[in-house]
């Protein structure tokens, strides 16, 4: 909470000092909506000092199983299944972002989301929150809140208008533990040849708030690499923490676990067509696999596509403390999907995507699914989900 | 018989003359255009993208660049961005808004119309724009016709 003021503080402090600057230009004062001026490079544009942008989606999904919620990740609680017939709670969010361009060095963002937290209410929470400064349009540092970019995708997961998919392939972006840092981050963009490279370094903490516990992460640092060569684009990750659990019931801290995080991916999008792939490795006291493979073809406004994703039941690490029953069940987990579906880019700064998936639960598993009644078995089982969405930008 | 496929053959270039005519309306013919006082002279369409993408800030032979826009939804930017990118205008939203909400960038200054474009792009010799050949004059040079 404490450290949510202070980003906010750190904002508003930044955009006074240079409020002052600014009132000596003749720049317009705040510029609204999408396709507005100002280029991140620019040196001697008359772009406005402040942007306001917005996206959000709206989403429902519906599930054959009803023994079970079919749930995005952790955070979720319930879903479509067992504890309603349709759910908006996976698909739904809002948010607004406020960049503000002091100098073409010195810029801010503060980016607020509402989507379904894990208390079951749909409370806002600041995603970005942070001061950038650009040593050249190629070299920047940030500090204050910054998503964290675990996965290809990991950064802008809920902007849905920015990616085909209804959602990022679940199976491989549920294993995401925690969502941003506190910290800084350093970005350096260089050319290899023909080719660009973008490095980027992150340092800080993280607290995530579930009903019954808090989740401290500490030491937390990463390194990604992601290289575009015309339509190619090759992204490795690598990230490490330690983590611990407070449990909010007995009052008990976990012992502090390394947690690492790999990931390998790859795109190929020549405008008419993509394919893109990503595999990760997740390590703590347990080690989880989990990839997934997709391809879209685009016709007019329509980009139907079909996705492959599986994680991988966990094996248990030598070295690490005898596990409980609880853990041994939880690291049978494992499921796959296979996703067909279509976005339809039916008007401007709009789409509407449509999904089916076909999951199959682990044989040794109920998978992912959320509210299981105890004793309910349904290992190896299949079920269907079918989702549709709205997302938009602004 | 000999009228009568005079006459057919008429109106199949009848026909032929008004499709022509609705598409050259649906299809701008954009060119890339700098400053006349820029020292530019050519560039790729690859070089281009990369600018209006936000990927490079400087020409490949140094020098700032400053992309300028045109208005979202007119025809001279969708011509533009899907000969020079291969993309759509939905396809070059997504693209901007995974850049604008994780902070990395904003897209290219906006001016709307070709007139304005061409006075921006002649006032500044770092500019890069794209207008419509028929909009060309002296005050402008042609480094692109994608």
């Amino acid at each position: 909470m404490i450290i949510k003021y202070y980003l906010v503080a750190l904002f508003v402090l930044a955009t006074g000092i240079v409020d002052a600057e600014a009132s000596e230009t003749d720049q317009p004062a705040i510029g609204i909506g999408g396709g507005g001026a100002g280029a991140a490079n620019s040196v001697e544009t008359d772009q406005p000092m402040f942007k306001f942008n917005g996206f959000g989606s709206l989403g429902v999904s519906h599930s054959s199983q009803s023994l079970g919620d079919y749930v995005l990740d952790r955070t979720v609680p319930k879903g479509a299944g067992r504890s309603n017939d349709w759910s908006a709670s996976n698909d739904s969010r809002i948010a607004a972002s406020l960049t503000a361009n002091f100098t073409p060095k010195v810029s801010a963002i503060l980016q607020v989301i509402s989507d379904y937290q894990a208390d079951g209410t749909y409370r806002p929470t600041i995603e970005w929150a942070n001061v950038k400064y650009a040593f050249t349009p190629d070299a920047y540092i940030r500090v204050g809140r910054i998503v964290l970019p675990t996965f290809l995708d990991s950064n802008n997961r809920d902007v849905g208008y920015s990616y085909p998919w209804l959602h990022p392939p679940v199976d491989l972006y549920r294993q995401q533990s925690i969502f941003d840092s506190d910290g800084i981050d350093a970005m350096y963009r260089f050319e290899i040849g023909s080719a660009e490279n973008s490095i980027k370094a992150i340092y800080g903490r993280d607290t995530l708030d579930f009903p019954t516990s808090v989740s401290t992460s500490k030491g937390l640092r990463g390194i990604f690499d992601t290289l575009e060569y015309g339509s190619a684009t090759f992204h490795v990750g690598y990230q490490k923490r330690e983590s611990s659990s407070l449990n909010l019931l007995t009052g008990v801290t976990g012992a502090w676990t390394q947690n690492t995080d790999l990931s390998v991916g790859a795109s190929y999008d020549p405008g008419n067509w993509f394919a893109m792939s990503e595999w990760i490795q997740r390590r703590s006291t347990i080690k989880v696999d989990a990839m997934y493979f997709s391809a879209g073809y685009r016709v007019d406004k329509f980009t139907p596509y079909l996705t492959y994703s599986q994680d991988s039941p966990a094996s248990f690490l030598p070295g690490s403390p005898a596990p409980t029953a609880t853990a041994i069940q939880n690291a049978k987990k494992s499921q796959s999907t296979v996703s067909l579906g279509v976005r339809w880019d039916f008007m401007k700064n709009t789409d509407f995507k449509l999904q089916y998936d076909l999951v199959k639960l682990g044989d040794q598993s109920n998978g992912n699914l959320a509210n299981v009644p105890a004793g309910v078995i349904l290992y190896g089982t299949k079920f269907h989900v079918i989702s549709a969405v709205v997302d938009f930008v602004f | 018989m000999k009228t009568q496929n005079i006459s057919r053959n008429c109106w199949a270039r009848l026909l032929f003359l008004a499709v022509a005519m609705v598409a050259a309306s649906a299809y701008a013919d954009v060119v890339v255009i700098v400053s006349a006082k820029s020292p530019i002279t050519s560039l790729t369409a690859e070089q281009t993208a990369k600018i209006f993408l936000g990927k490079t800030d400087t020409f490949p032979h140094d020098g700032n660049a400053l992309p300028i826009d045109q208005a979202e939804g007119s025809i001279i930017r969708d011509e533009f961005y899907s000969k020079v990118t291969n993309k759509n205008s939905a396809q070059i939203k997504a693209y901007w808004s995974k850049i604008i909400f994780t902070g990395d960038g904003q897209p290219p200054k906006l001016v709307e119309g070709d007139v304005a474009v061409r006075k921006a792009v002649a006032n500044n010799p770092n500019s890069i724009g794209y207008i419509d050949k028929n909009n060309v004059n002296n005050s402008v040079r042609v480094i692109l016709e994608p």
